[in-house]
Parts: structure tokens; C-alpha cells; sequence
């Protein structure tokens, strides 16, 4: 099987996660499965064939189903092209799973307790209360 | 059915819609056929000048190369796409999203697909993120409820 043919899926873990990137990875090396497995501070990288990677994630969100996230990568793992022991520096990519992990404690909270919410949207301040304001400003 | 997601590289996204067993359009996808290409094997380039090209299917000729380069990336997903989420306003850190006119256009094109689209802004706090996981999987039940109208398996 050529190069081309394999993927490569990231598993990430939500802020509330009951389980460690370790044991994730103890966990997909049991599966065994012919896959590239490799450890990561958010969680881990797989690669291999599509229906390999498919299964590994399917048994691996199992562990927590509300708290594993994961999401397909380009390029393979320790690609010279974006791997950080090559290039140093914060890898392509990170700074916004660094963003979206900030919300992952809310969607798993939100997929393990579906609950109907309010969102108080802010109203216009009014030109009295304006201009208290720009007054406090000034003194 | 194959869902379409803005931006085209979230986690947030691309995880809910897989739960609800769609398939979602990622950009990673697109990419990783570049990267694993043997004839592209000169990093940092992963696209080449055939891009820009392909691109003028999508952006008039005056358009930046950048934006029909993008174009030609993002094309083919909007172009598959039968139904489509769309989420504003993310952050900067979204690399690929970095070119606003792509953007755009990208938004324009999913809107003009005729599909159904749900569109929402990037939440920032705990309820917001609450309301938008549940606008998006109500949207993905209701694909499923369109997709068989007799309700059965």
C-alpha cells in the first residue's frame, strides 16, 4: 500500500477527559493494529489505512465517548514539512486546536447533558449612562 | 450525507458532524492528497502553478493568485457538498482561514449552492457553545429526517 492510500487522524482530549494520553495510546497499541501510533501532549496521532484508523478511533472514543475528539490530519505524522523536532517553533495547526481546546469542556458538556440555554444578548447602552461613563473617564 | 463546514479545517465541527455519522468535507482531506503527491516533494511548497489555474473556475482572472490558489483547494468540497455549516467570526489562529476574500467567496459559494446551510457564530463563552452544539446537531437530525422521510432504518 502506497503513501497515498493511508490517513492520518488526530485524537484529542477534552479538558474533563477520565482518561490520559497513555493510556489512549496503551489502549490503541492493545487494538493491535498495523497502525503508526504516536503520543502527543493533546492526545494522539494515528496513521495507517482508512479502515484501520476508522476502527481505532471507533473503539478509543468508547473509553469517553463525550471527551475524545478527533479530527483528520494532512500530513503524516514526523512530516520534516511540519514536524517541530525539525522546524522548532509551534507546529502549523496548533494555535487553533489551542483555541478550540478552550471550548472542548463546554461541548463535551454540552454532549453528555444536552440542556436548552438562554443567551442574554447586549442591549444598547443609553446616552445618560454614556456619558457617566466618559465623565468617570476623565476625572 | 457529506457536510460542508466553515471553517474547513474545525475540530468542533468536523467531530460533531462524524458523530451524527455524515461525513464531513475537511480541508485536511484535500491537502494530504497534495502532500502525499511523490511529485510535490519540495517543502515548504505543497501546491503548484496548476492551482491558480484551476482556480479560474471559481475567481475571474484579476482575482489574487492567493485567493484562486485557495479557490482551487476549497472548490471541490463546496462542490460536493449537500448540506452545509457554516461558523463566522473564528479566530485568527485558523491558519488556512488567514485570507479574508477566500473567505468570503467560500461563503458566498455554499450559500449560492442551494443546500441547506446553518450558519452561526464562533461561540466564546459556555452557553453560546451549549446553543451552537445544539443548533448544530438539530440541523443534522434534520438531514437525516429529510434524507428519509419515513423515519425508519
Amino acid at each position: 500500500m502506497s503513501e497515498e492510500d493511508k490517513v492520518t487522524r488526530m485524537i484529542i482530549l477534552g479538558p474533563a477527559a477520565q482518561v490520559s494520553q497513555s493510556q489512549v495510546v496503551g489502549e490503541l497499541h492493545m487494538l493491535e493494529l498495523p497502525l503508526t501510533i504516536k503520543s502527543t501532549c493533546y492526545g494522539a496521532v494515528v496513521h495507517g489505512k482508512e479502515e484501520d484508523v476508522l476502527t481505532a478511533i471507533r473503539e478509543i472514543r468508547k473509553l469517553d465517548p463525550a471527551n475524545i475528539f478527533t479530527k483528520d490530519r494532512g500530513f503524516p505524522p514526523g512530516d520534516p514539512r511540519r514536524c517541530r523536532a525539525k522546524r522548532g517553533g509551534a507546529r502549523e495547526g496548533f494555535h487553533q486546536l489551542e483555541k478550540e481546546f478552550e471550548l472542548l469542556g463546554f461541548v463535551g458538556e454540552a454532549l453528555e447533558w444536552p440542556e436548552p440555554v438562554e443567551i442574554k444578548k447586549h442591549g444598547k447602552i443609553s446616552p445618560e449612562d454614556f456619558k457617566k461613563i466618559a465623565e468617570e473617564c476623565e476625572k | 450525507m457529506k457536510i460542508a463546514i466553515f471553517p474547513p479545517n474545525s475540530l468542533i465541527l468536523a467531530d460533531l458532524v462524524e458523530r451524527k455519522g455524515h461525513e464531513p468535507l475537511v480541508l485536511q482531506k484535500e491537502i494530504r492528497k497534495k502532500v502525499t503527491d511523490p511529485e510535490i516533494d519540495s517543502p515548504p511548497f505543497n501546491i503548484t502553478e496548476e492551482e491558480p489555474i484551476k482556480g479560474l473556475k471559481y475567481a475571474a482572472i484579476e482575482v489574487p493568485s492567493g485567493i484562486r490558489g485557495r479557490m482551487a483547494i476549497f472548490g471541490p468540497l463546496i462542490e460536493a457538498a449537500e448540506a452545509a455549516i457554516i461558523m463566522e467570526d473564528a479566530p485568527f489562529g485558523f491558519g488556512c482561514i488567514g485570507c479574508a476574500r477566500t473567505n468570503e467567496l467560500c461563503m458566498y459559494f455554499l450559500r449560492k449552492q442551494g443546500i441547506p446551510v446553518l450558519e452561526l457564530h464562533y461561540p466564546e463563552t459556555r452557553e453560546e457553545t451549549m446553543e451552537v452544539v445544539n443548533q448544530i446537531n438539530a440541523f443534522l437530525d434534520g438531514l437525516e429526517a429529510k434524507d428519509d422521510p419515513k423515519g425508519g432504518d
